[in-house]
């Protein structure tokens, strides 16, 4: 993980997060989200109501798993400024999720080091879930 | 407006205004439950001293917590068949009796201050836009809007959030 701006190069890649979201995850996220929309936890309902396969991972949880994926690269003296998503597909439990990005481009503003990054949160089978961008701060060396 | 419209005109009407203001505090385990939900074991965001040894005042919340912060308190005979709040959710602030379905699309936050335990948080938000489109799925419609995080008088984070609504 970068210290500095300076560390950082157009083209870096950010180390992949691989997870697998489980129903009893599901669960839980809903619970510390309040949400009681019974797609994401009522198989009965998701299935012979809505007429999805499975429960749905919520997009809020696809969102928040890419933006781990972003902070764990960044590090501790990173600073999430700026996080854009898309959701195009629908995720289910037992999936195996892949969310990660590269570095396009590094710019000083007004004094601060910022990161632009594409992101992606997508499926071992290649199915984009989640495109998105996300900004990052990063202290410039010997800006102290 | 045309008889397949999917759009009710009280939507319509209620482009360009405020549709909902909600506050809450941030509350130190709920945004650490909410982390270990997500399976994101940060110590940024669970320990005060490695937090203050990278410039935060104390250990800071995740920035994507902060939507959860101001949700209200749902009674539950009011939910709708599917689960979602009927009279106090996003369902019932933008009337589209036509399409129950309702998804996330998109969201675009800039973060600006960090947030942190017993945090006062008023969120307002702004009705954007409300339009019907055509997807492969068929007519759906997009609904934009964008959402001002403040703590007392300083704007800590804005939001711009897109939803779908399906028939």
């Amino acid at each position: 993980m970068p210290a500095f701006f300076e560390d950082v190069a157009v083209g870096d890649e950010i180390t992949p997060l691989l997870v697998e979201p489980t129903t009893t995850q599901l669960f839980f996220f809903s619970a510390a989200t309040y949400n009681g929309h019974r797609i994401h936890y009522d198989r009965g309902w998701a299935v012979e109501v809505e007429g999805y396969p499975s429960v749905l991972v919520h997009g809020p949880l696809q969102a928040a798993l890419l933006a781990r994926a972003v902070t764990d690269w960044s590090g501790p003296s990173g600073r999430l400024v700026s996080f854009r998503t898309q959701n195009r597909a629908s995720a289910f439990p037992g999936e195996q999720l892949r969310f990660g990005g590269s570095v396009e481009g590094a710019r000083i503003d007004d004094g601060r080091g910022l990161i632009d990054l594409v992101v992606r949160g997508e499926k071992d089978d290649g199915t984009l879930l989640m495109p998105g961008t996300a900004v990052v701060e990063l202290p410039r060396c010997g800006a102290r | 407006m045309t008889d397949d419209s999917l759009i009710d005109e009280r939507a319509t009407a209620a482009i360009g205004t405020v549709i909902a203001q909600s506050s809450g505090t941030v509350v130190k385990k709920e945004f650490q439950r909410w982390a270990a939900a997500v399976g994101d074991r940060n110590p940024l965001y669970f320990d005060d001293e490695f937090a203050r040894a990278n410039g935060y005042r104390e250990a800071v919340m995740p920035p994507l917590y902060l939507p959860h912060v101001t949700l209200g308190v749902v009674d539950l005979d009011t939910l709708r068949p599917d689960g979602i709040p009927g009279e106090s959710g996003t369902s019932a602030l933008i009337p589209l009796p036509k399409c129950p379905r309702w998804m996330a699309g998109g969201d675009e936050t800039m973060f600006f201050e960090p947030v942190y335990d017993g945090d006062p948080i008023t969120a307002s938000r702004t009705l954007d836009s409300v339009e019907q489109k055509h997807g492969r799925s068929g007519a759906f419609v997009l609904i934009t809007s964008t959402t001002r995080y403040l703590r007392r008088d300083t704007v800590v984070a804005q939001s711009v959030v897109t939803t779908i609504a399906r028939p």
